[in-house]
């Protein structure tokens, strides 16, 4: 069998059903014997960047790995921005690249590039294949690691002469990789101890992160907070671990999270992280993040995230799920002052609403999102680009369940929303798939246009298009000296034109009477379909911390 | 740098061309630093042991050992520090001086002798070794090669 064919046998009998990806010169092999494997499908894209993004947005819609093809030098290079995208948010992706052949490696032969070298800072791990005999291990142990403990992506790097040479295909007996100890690093020695502690506690709160997601562990985070009587809130990515509409939430934390949430953190004595990082933009200054915390407790299956930011007092090492169902049955009754506690949440509720300008005659983002929850609930896929959009699409709308929310939390890569909508769509085909993007950068791949159309995908664009780098711009008028460099997005395309261009239907809105006839056309329409909304361009994401500021400190949308 | 960064570690990695570029990459974007290092195959075959020394930097100490039992490659890590641990280094320099009678009562072996200088060896834990390389400069040092420790715990 040839090395090629190895690769592609092995791709189906782990289940893969899509690839996303681009040939050229040195994964030519594995394109020649593609047509031999008709249970692959495989969706060329018009960048590999779009090819990983799709990937991972088609790993985050349905668990599964995204995989990806490219070529050698510049197109592997290409993948890297979606790469680090994915490792940063923990989605399991393998990316098969090719390589120059085994015995021009290290001469700078055409397209050669270093990939491992280029990759290893974004990948769970990385292989180069030089023999033909490596491989079918390889592509098993690959599939292994990316999609167990904390997933991740991985790469393989086949040299072209691999893939054209013959062999004996020989399966692995089974995996043996030492290094690799999935079960090593669990420690839920104090489970009972961080129960009690948390049960314990005057003003308990409990963050939920993308851990809690990805080991679907939703069920058990609400039966804790619920029996605990504990506060929920989330990280961005976090969003739909629980639902926004529970009286225990506290929605979005963070430095852009809903005041109510950064008052209980600032005021909690025991915080509970579960599956997540505690990076900089959940703790704002770190000198100041919950000051009134005695009882730090850390949840997290990668037990190099202890204490890494935040020094915990206990820490699980575990799968959100393993942790949650050791903690809740040590949990007795709350402490009777617990009534107090979440009765000063609702207050700070009360106090610090999210809010929004609309009376000054623009259009304004929030109306956009609020009238599309009023359409798809919790229905429909919503992938968020970066930037103002991101913030406005989390916060404005009342995610209570799993999987609807996508965005690039950890990387925050401007881009990722049009291919990522399309491979949510590709997974999730039953459901709606909107893309919440500004217009700065849907342009940076806006050519994957061209496969929402080709494949005729129900992915709904809606633009918030401000005519400048909006959260760039907010930044610089509030924390840079109000000096606006280099923000204003004048020459655009104009997106309708854009659209007829690739061959789909679009329409421009800059009022708030259009928003819902145009929606209406959005949602007859079969196969893809972009709105332009022309919103307010001073329009601002609220609450913010100012940079170098504690969580206390945060800002609000000023009063009308 | 504050000695209390530093960590001694011992790490057993699988032998492949990878090995030493993904422990040496993840250190420096972690914001650590080696200090000094010695790699060698270990007594299983396939699997090589690195000693580190790593200056952990702004990160917490422990951060040092838990990033790098993370890589796939890393089949085991033990911290050493603070322990009691046999800690040898090894030094082989050239000097000038004809009389080395100082350097030999140290337990410097003679390697090679020329007319124009002698090549000598020493091990010994990091002081001593520290020791020697400086009274290596009143015997007319041409050269010095010296290695990073290798350490191992005194009992099991």
């Amino acid at each position: 069998m040839t090395g090629a064919d190895m690769v592609l046998e092995a791709l189906e009998r782990e289940g893969v059903e899509l690839i996303f990806g681009y040939p050229g010169g040195a994964n030519l092999p594995i394109y020649q014997h593609l047509p031999d494997h008709p249970k692959l499908r495989h969706i060329l894209v018009r960048h590999e960047q779009g090819a990983a993004h799709m990937a991972d947005g088609y790993a985050r819609a349905c668990g599964k790995p995204g995989v990806v093809f490219a070529t050698s030098g510049p197109g592997a290079l290409n993948l890297v921005t979606g790469l680090a995208t994915a490792y940063m948010d923990s989605v399991p992706m393998i990316a098969i690249t090719g390589q120059v052949a085994s015995t021009q490696v290290g001469r700078d032969a055409f397209q050669e590039t270093d990939v491992i070298g280029a990759t290893s800072s974004v990948t769970k791990h990385s292989y180069l294949v030089t023999n033909i005999n490596q491989l079918p291990r390889v592509i098993h142990e690959a599939f292994h690691i990316a999609t167990t403990g904390r997933p991740g992506p991985v790469l393989i790097d086949i040299c072209k002469d691999v893939q054209q040479a013959d062999a004996p295909h020989v399966l692995p007996a089974r995996l043996e990789i030492p290094g690799y100890k999935l079960n090593g690093h669990v420690n839920l020695e104090h489970a009972k101890a961080a129960a009690i502690a948390l049960a314990e506690a005057e003003r308990p709160v409990v963050l939920a992160g993308h851990g809690v997601l990805l080991s679907h562990a939703e069920a058990e985070l609400r039966e804790f907070a619920e029996k605990a009587a504990a506060p929920v809130g989330t990280t961005l990515l976090g969003i739909g671990s629980f639902p926004v509409n529970h009286p225990l939430s506290l929605h979005m934390t963070g430095f852009m999270g809903t005041g109510w949430n950064l008052k209980a953190v600032q005021n909690a004595d025991v915080l509970m992280m579960v599956g997540m990082r505690v990076d900089d933009r959940v703790t704002a200054k770190l000198a100041g993040f919950a000051p009134n915390v005695k009882t730090f407790i850390h949840i997290d299956i990668d037990g190099s995230e202890m204490g890494k930011n935040v020094r915990p007092q206990i820490e699980l090492v575990a799968d959100a799920k393993q942790a949650l169902r050791a903690m809740i049955p040590h949990l007795s009754e709350p402490e009777k002052s617990r009534g107090t506690w979440l009765a000063q949440i609702d207050a700070w509720r009360e106090e610090h609403p999210l809010k929004y300008t609309h009376s000054n005659g623009h259009l304004q983002p929030q109306d956009v999102l609020i009238d599309m929850y009023k359409r798809c609930r919790n229905e429909a896929i919503v992938v968020a680009d970066v930037g103002q959009n991101q913030i406005w699409a989390a916060l404005w709308w009342n995610y209570d369940r799993p999987g609807l929310f996508l965005n690039s939390g950890g990387s925050g890569t401007m881009g990722f929303a049009l291919p990522a909508a399309i491979g949510a769509k590709f997974a999730r085909p039953e459901l709606d798939v909107w893309c919440v993007a500004g217009e700065g950068g849907f342009v940076m791949t806006a050519q994957e246009l061209s496969v929402a159309v080709e494949h005729q995908l129900d992915v709904k664009i809606v633009l918030l298009n401000n005519f400048s780098l909006g959260m760039v711009r907010q930044f610089q008028d509030d924390f840079y000296g109000g000096v606006r460099s280099q923000v204003d997005l004048t020459h655009m395309p104009d997106f309708v034109k854009l659209a007829d261009a690739y061959g789909m239907p679009a329409v421009r809105v800059d009022k708030f009477a259009d928003i819902g006839p145009a929606m209406d056309a959005a949602e007859r329409t079969k196969g893809p379909f972009l709105i332009d909304f022309r919103i307010d361009p001073e329009a601002n994401v609220y609450p913010i911390v100012p940079l170098g500021k504690t969580l206390n400190d945060f800002w609000e949308a000023p009063d009308q | 740098m504050s000695e209390d960064r530093l960590r001694v570690l011992s790490v057993v990695v699988e032998d492949g061309p990878g090995a030493l570029s993904k422990v040496s990459g993840l250190i420096r974007r972690r914001g650590f630093h080696v200090r000094a290092i010695s790699v060698g195959p270990s007594r299983e075959p396939g699997l090589f042991r690195m000693t580190l020394t790593v200056d952990s930097g702004h990160a917490e100490v422990d951060q040092v050992r838990k990033q790098l039992e993370r890589l796939v490659e890393v089949v085991e890590v033990e911290d050493l520090t603070g322990h009691d641990v046999h800690s040898r280094e090894l030094v082989v320099a050239r000097v000038a001086a004809a009389d080395l009678s100082d350097l030999i009562e140290r337990g410097a072996k003679v390697l090679h002798s020329s007319p124009t200088g002698t090549t000598v060896e020493f091990a010994g834990d990091g002081g001593e070794v520290g020791d020697f390389v400086e009274e290596l400069r009143r015997h007319g040092v041409q050269d010095v090669a010296r290695s990073g420790p290798v350490v191992m715990r005194r009992s099991a």
